[in-house]
């Protein structure tokens, strides 16, 4: 499965995009993850992992609208793409595999 | 009161300075919210600090300017935008085809006079520098000590030589040169070698003169041993192979055997023949005694000390050396000697003792002095030129700037200009430089370049320099004019403000002054030369033909045949003619006090001839004459000034008085006037004359009576080949020859008036430059003034005005100091002219003009100019 390899933090990523289904953009992901993970995170770091998922096809983004809140500045909306969700869905299948695998205590 | 928590601002600005504009939008947007955000659950501290910490987690590669942007500017690095510049580079030059020539050949010239200057230079430092062990060489030279001072020889006495060698281990090898004049003969070829070097066998040891047949060690041992060089292997020999073949050598026909062939030597070295003859040709035949004869100063001697050596600590032990040797001589002669040991390389720039060929660093620094100032002004002409045309092209660069050209777009277009030019005058130059090398040669009076392609080191120099200064003289237009602002120039109201101008001015001032200094001080090198060529030197040399090597007995069967000829009115024998060498001979003559004085004084050696044919004039006792047989050998006639030197009042007062000179004894016969017998440069010094023995005296001097020179010649040339069948005839006119002495100011004066002539032109280029300029500011000035009726002339002295003014001045500036300079270099005459006051009225007329005239090409254009068209802006 090369090629749509995932990263630990772009799956996170991934993850919250697919969460915030339609709002989701580089300041409302990073306060998810934030909440989520209850950790801080760095916005370059989220945005970086959105640009590569962008160019992996996993992501598409489009310009939105603005909010006083953003001094009037425009948004930039991520969705999942079909080969996103196919991704995920993988991870989540190849994960489950294991950890049905792994031995139950007797 | 309760104002909103701002992020620090200084973030933002970085964010906005590295980060790519596509993105900017929408990182802010979310750095704000998250801001919002983070002040309101954690407080505005910790909200700022993340902040922070978000804007250097996105210096990441992603987010950087390196996305091309919507209309992506071209990398000045692109061959086909580079290619770009150049054609419309290109098409603005032939559109301005006269600022164009008159831009290019500015810089051309300075180029050129910069690469000759190097080569000169370069020609100049390298002297024997081909020599390997040339910092191992030294040349014995002497320095004699009497009552009438300290006379520097270049020269030393025969056996030094050979028991410096003897005595002192540390010199490797000694080889002494003499240059001599031989005559050679090869069936019917014959000529008087002037080249002709006397060398030990030791000289291919000392110096590196490469031997292309021969055995270098034993070339020059045997006596009549002929090494001989290219040139005059294929003058006797032509294309055959002379080694083993023989020349016959002097009067005698001595056979000599060719047993080396030499490559022509390097032009820049003291050491210069044609024809190399072994030394015991001369110690074992000729003269088999002179290597005792320590009083015999006639050779030059060289010696090679070995490696580590200490030239000085050497010379400390000559004093006890002499001593040794030359002591009891040396006391009898009430003289004493010092030898000096001069290093080869400083020989040629540094030395005192006299020499044939001697440079002079003032020369070297005068002239790269020069070449650095024409080249500097010659870029600031450019400059200067160029930053005046493209003012022309300010709409133009409106024009593009409104359209969307970006500064550095603009900036790299005149900067490609500017490189066009100078690749242009680099050709130009080099075609230039080609052409004047020869010229150069000729003017310096030496080979310094045998073409432009075999200086290729120098060429890619002039290549690398000329492209940098095309790269930096085309950025200073370029920064002025893609500084323009396009709205205010598109609507015709920029007006450039004067920065600079003072600069600018400053440049044409220190230009003419230099410029004026130079004419002020071509014309007084042409005057004095006039001088020296029109003073009364107190003997005829009009008319008089000299005939050299007229030697043996024949010579008075010679002369009185010609005395004979029609049109020849007299002939007189001599040892030296005015103008050329003479010897010297130490000398007692009892002077005013009673007492034998001793000086080493000048000597003529002549026959009864002589004295009337020079028409010197006697002015106490008499002349030679045959009417007294003692006159021969017991007389002696000498020059006012050897009167003066001995303290008599007036000239009868020497008469008869005692002398000693030479192995004659005797008494003083008579006193000619002081003639001019040395160039004007020295006063006249005291002389003696004496009748010649059978030995000397073998230039015949004729002076000739009627108009027909030609044919009186060709018959002198019958009776020589009668008289001396197997030597060449040769002759030369004795003002011509005189004048020779002259040849040095000559040069000077050529070189002089071309770098007047240069810096006149460069200086009118900065002018016109500076003219140009100031004159498309005034344009609308212009305009309105001739709206209201004035008149062209009356606009175009408004122009000149205020240039002629800096012309004044650099007149103020450089007349004093052509003024001091100039007298300095009088100062070498000992007879000179006055510098007239006519002189500076005349450089200043001069330069005034052509200063006028280079400014009238602008502004009588700007007068004409239909004010309609300046004024249609406003």
């Amino acid at each position: 499965m090369k090629g749509t390899y995932l990263g630990e933090f772009e799956e996170v990523v991934l993850l919250a995009v697919a969460i915030l289904a339609g709002d989701a953009y580089g300041a409302s992901i990073t306060s998810e993850i934030e909440q989520q993970m209850g950790r801080s995170v760095n916005l370059g770091a989220v945005h970086a992992a959105l640009h590569r998922l962008e160019e992996k096809g996993l992501l598409s983004s489009r310009l939105g609208g603005a909010t006083a809140e953003r001094g009037g500045r425009s948004k930039r909306f991520f969705t999942v793409t079909m080969a996103g969700t196919k991704a995920l869905d993988n991870i989540r299948e190849i994960r489950n595999r294991m950890w049905n695998a792994i031995p139950k205590p007797a | 009161m309760n104002a909103p928590i701002q992020p620090p601002q200084w973030a933002t600005r970085l964010l906005r300075t590295f980060c790519a504009s596509q993105l900017v939008d929408d990182l802010e947007g979310d750095l704000l919210e998250l801001f919002a955000q983070r002040v309101r659950s954690l407080g505005p501290r910790e909200a700022r600090r993340r902040y922070v910490r978000d804007v250097f987690s996105l210096i990441r590669p992603f987010a950087m300017k390196e996305k091309p942007e919507k209309y992506p500017q071209p990398a000045f690095i692109q061959p086909a935008m580079i290619r770009n510049y150049f054609k419309i580079a290109f098409r603005n030059l032939a559109k301005h085809k006269m600022f164009s020539f008159i831009n290019i050949m500015g810089l051309s010239a300075g180029i050129t006079a910069c690469f000759l200057i190097a080569l000169y230079v370069h020609f100049e430092l390298s002297y024997d520098a081909f020599n390997k062990k040339a910092d191992r060489i030294y040349r014995l030279s002497s320095d004699i000590n009497s009552s009438a001072g300290t006379l520097h020889y270049s020269i030393s006495s025969w056996p030094l030589g050979p028991n410096l060698q003897t005595d002192f281990p540390e010199i490797e090898a000694f080889t002494r040169v003499s240059k001599e004049k031989y005559l050679f003969r090869k069936g019917d070829l014959k000529f008087n070698e002037e080249q002709t070097v006397l060398a030990d066998s030791t000289l291919f040891r000392v110096f590196d003169l490469e031997l292309l047949h021969g055995n270098p060690a034993t070339a020059l041992t045997a006596p009549f041993s002929v090494v001989l060089t290219e040139r005059s292997a294929r003058k006797y020999f032509g294309n055959a192979n002379p080694i083993g073949q023989t020349l016959l050598v002097g009067d005698n026909g001595d056979a000599a055997q060719v047993t080396g062939i030499m490559k022509d030597p390097p032009v820049n070295s003291q050491l210069t023949g044609d024809i190399f003859i072994s030394m015991t040709t001369h110690t074992r035949h000729y003269n088999k005694a002179v290597n005792e004869e320590w009083g015999n100063f006639g050779t030059t001697t060289y010696l090679l000390l070995k490696p580590g050596a200490n030239a000085n600590a050497l010379s400390r032990k000559f004093p006890a050396f002499l001593q040794r040797h030359m002591g009891r001589l040396l006391q009898a002669e009430k003289i004493s000697l010092t030898l000096v040991l001069e290093p080869l390389p400083e020989i040629y720039l540094h030395s005192k003792y006299e020499a044939e060929q001697s440079g002079s660093m003032a020369n070297i620094y005068t002239f790269t002095v020069i070449a650095a100032f024409i080249l500097v002004i010659a870029c600031i002409n450019f400059v200067n030129l160029t930053t005046a045309r493209s003012l022309e092209r300010a709409r133009e660069v409106g024009v593009r700037k409104a359209v969307g050209a970006g500064r550095w777009l603009l900036a790299r277009q005149f900067i490609a200009e500017s490189v066009l030019m100078s690749f242009l005058s680099f050709i130009f130059s080099l075609i230039l430089s080609a052409a004047l090398i020869p010229l150069f040669n000729e003017l310096s009076g030496k080979t310094i370049s045998r073409g432009i392609e075999y200086e290729l080191p120098f060429v890619g120099a002039l290549f690398a320099g000329s492209m940098l200064i095309g790269l930096v003289s085309g950025i200073y237009p370029a920064v002025v004019l893609s500084s323009l602002e396009p709205v205010k120039v598109l609507k015709g109201k920029f007006a450039m403000t004067g920065h600079g101008t003072l600069l600018r001015k400053g440049l044409v001032t220190v230009q003419f002054a230099i410029s004026i200094a130079l004419i002020i001080g071509t014309m007084i090198v042409y005057t004095q030369l006039n001088f020296l060529r029109s003073h009364d030197l107190g003997f005829a040399k009009d008319r008089m033909v000299v005939i050299p090597s007229a030697s043996g007995p024949e010579r008075n069967a010679l002369k009185a045949a010609l005395q004979n000829l029609n049109g020849v009115q007299s002939a007189a024998l001599s040892a030296s003619v005015p103008g050329g060498p003479n010897s010297q001979a130490h000398s007692r003559i009892e002077n005013s006090e009673g007492e034998m004085q001793v000086a080493t004084i000048d000597m003529y050696q002549v026959d009864f001839d002589f004295i009337p044919q020079y028409g010197l004039k006697v002015v106490a006792g008499r002349s030679f004459s045959k009417d007294f047989a003692t006159d021969s050998t017991k007389a002696l006639v000498i020059n006012e000034a050897m009167a003066k030197l001995l303290g008599y009042r007036s000239p009868e007062e020497a008469v008869n008085k005692k002398f000693s000179q030479w192995e004659r004894q005797g008494t003083i016969i008579g006193v000619v006037k002081d003639f001019n017998f040395k160039s004007l440069r020295e006063q006249v010094k005291p002389l003696t004359f004496r009748l010649a023995d059978r030995w000397n005296g073998d230039l015949l001097s004729v002076k000739l009576a009627g108009n027909d020179v030609r044919n009186t010649l060709s018959a002198i040339e019958q009776q020589w080949k009668t008289h001396y069948p197997d030597r060449p005839f040769s002759y030369y006119f004795l003002d011509e020859f005189y004048d020779r002495q002259y040849r040095a100011d000559v040069r000077f004066q050529r070189l002089f008036t071309n770098f007047a002539v240069l810096a006149i032109v460069i200086s009118c280029l900065g002018l016109l430059g500076l003219a140009s300029y100031s004159t498309i500011q005034r344009t609308k000035e212009i305009g309105v003034r001739k709206v209201m009726g004035a008149s062209a002339a009356s606009i175009v002295g408004l122009l000149s005005k205020d240039f002629l003014k800096l012309v004044g001045l650099a007149f103020v500036v450089a007349a004093p100091l052509a003024w001091i300079g100039m007298s300095r270099w009088l100062e070498g005459f000992a007879y000179k002219t006055d510098i007239g006051l006519w002189i500076f009225v005349a450089a200043a007329l001069l330069s005034a003009m052509v200063a006028f005239a280079t400014i009238s090409f602008q502004s009588i254009r700007a007068a004409l100019m239909n004010p309609v068209k300046s004024l249609r802006n406003e």
